[in-house]
């Protein structure tokens, strides 16, 4: 358990560092009994590679799978950061959050903008994610281990979407409107499970496209995608920020009122919780998407990536 | 209390020191330091420590052995590792001899 613990820590290591060192710190957890003290050793470890990344590592990775890295580090970030919109999204959709936004200029147009951000990140990760998903189903007909990689998403989206209709139907059935604990309970359930699913996607199509080769051509535009996703997740984080402290100044009472799937914040306190998520996974994607555009930005990126 | 410098337990210096006596892979690194100044390194401040002093150009990489890539110090590293040493020196030896001066006043 403690060895799969110690894996999982050397995963958060950064590429580079994993390329370079990976196979010989595994060799050194082999040799040891990796304890508790070892696993956080390693998370700590993996945390300063990542902030004061060591010299002369740059060349271990090549840019297309810099690219791969960066866009698979995008889309992580987008799962997370879609589930705090979603949040976002179940806490203002009433219709009093409405009339606050036609009373209120700064409030409508901010929620106005988050929806057509949202809509536009979406659409990129669509644009970005489809050619090479297209990619790998083509792939995998040849290359068997590819297939395992690209039935998994589908799996887990389809467990997903099943569980979604039952929680619909069982939400239809029940007459009564007022929030209950055991509703509450399901929706986080429900989030959880979205979640594990966004994992299983990020982590199958991380790895489908660090095992099949891509035209750079096809990795360029991904990237490209996912810069705009990037851009797109900063700017609804500024404007969740601006809607936050809008609907306190503005409508403070709809911002004291009772929020969560529980009931047990407010709405204002929800949605600064929504915000540390945003940020958190806008800040990650920044500093990905600058990894790749830093390795694009060499001047040997004219050579063939890998493929 | 036991005071333990930070200096004197650097893991570069520490591991600059393990390597003064001739190359070394990873896992003889961490006994060699346990021995020597009885600190365990774990394997994330090891590794995070030669890829500095890799970086650095103070140490260099062997071919591998069995899965085991051993480290030896290259000449900046020895003068580096020489240089700290005797910056080390100079300290504990002025420390020492104020010791024993407030000792024969006292």
């Amino acid at each position: 358990m403690r060895r799969r613990l110690a894996g999982l820590a050397l995963a958060l290591y950064p590429l580079a560092f994993r390329r370079r060192y990976g196979q010989e710190i595994r060799v050194l957890l082999d040799e040891t009994s990796p304890g508790v003290l070892t696993v956080l050793d390693l998370l700590r470890g993996a945390l300063a590679a990542h902030l004061h990344p060591p010299t002369g590592l740059g060349s271990v990775v090549d840019v297309g799978d810099r690219l791969r890295a960066s866009m698979s580090g995008v889309l992580a970030c987008w799962v997370v950061f879609a589930a705090a919109g979603f949040g976002f999204y179940k806490t203002t959709e009433d219709y009093p959050y409405q009339t606050a936004g036609n009373s209120h200029a700064l409030l409508g147009d901010a929620h106005v903008g988050i929806q057509v951000l949202a809509i536009l990140a979406s659409v990129a990760v669509l644009a970005g994610a489809l050619p090479l998903s297209v990619l790998a189903l083509h792939r995998a007909r040849r290359k068997p281990s590819l297939r395992m990689l690209v039935s998994l998403p589908i799996v887990a989206v389809a467990v997903f979407a099943g569980l979604t209709g039952v929680l619909i139907l069982v939400a239809h059935s029940q007459h009564s409107q007022r929030p209950s604990t055991a509703g509450g309970v399901a929706f986080i359930a429900w989030g959880l499970a979205g979640l594990a699913c966004g994992a299983v996607c990020v982590l199958a199509s991380r790895r489908a496209l660090f095992a099949m080769p891509v035209a750079r051509g096809w990795l360029l535009a991904a990237f490209a995608c996912g810069a705009l996703v990037t851009a797109a997740m900063v700017a609804m984080t500024i404007a969740t920020a601006i809607y936050t402290i809008a609907l306190s100044v503005d409508a403070s009472a709809l911002a004291g009122e009772p929020n969560g799937p529980l009931q047990a914040t407010s709405v204002s306190v929800s949605l600064i919780q929504q915000l540390i998520v945003m940020v958190a996974a806008g800040v990650l994607a920044g500093i990905t998407t600058r990894r790749g555009w830093r390795a694009l930005s060499k001047p040997d990126t004219t050579a063939p990536f890998s493929v | 209390m036991r005071y333990t410098s930070e200096r004197s337990t650097d893991p570069g210096l520490l591991v600059l020191t393990s390597l003064a006596e001739g190359p070394k892979h990873g896992y003889a690194i961490t006994q060699d330091v346990e021995q020597l100044a009885g600190v365990r390194l774990g394997p994330g401040t090891l590794y995070g420590a030669l890829a500095r002093l890799e970086g650095n150009g103070l140490i260099e990489s062997l071919p591998a052995e069995d899965r085991r890539r051993p480290y030896r110090l290259t000449g900046a590293g020895s003068a580096a590792l020489s240089e700290q040493l005797r910056a080390l020196q100079r300290v504990a030896r002025s420390g020492l001899d104020r010791l024993q001066l407030a000792e024969v006043s006292r």
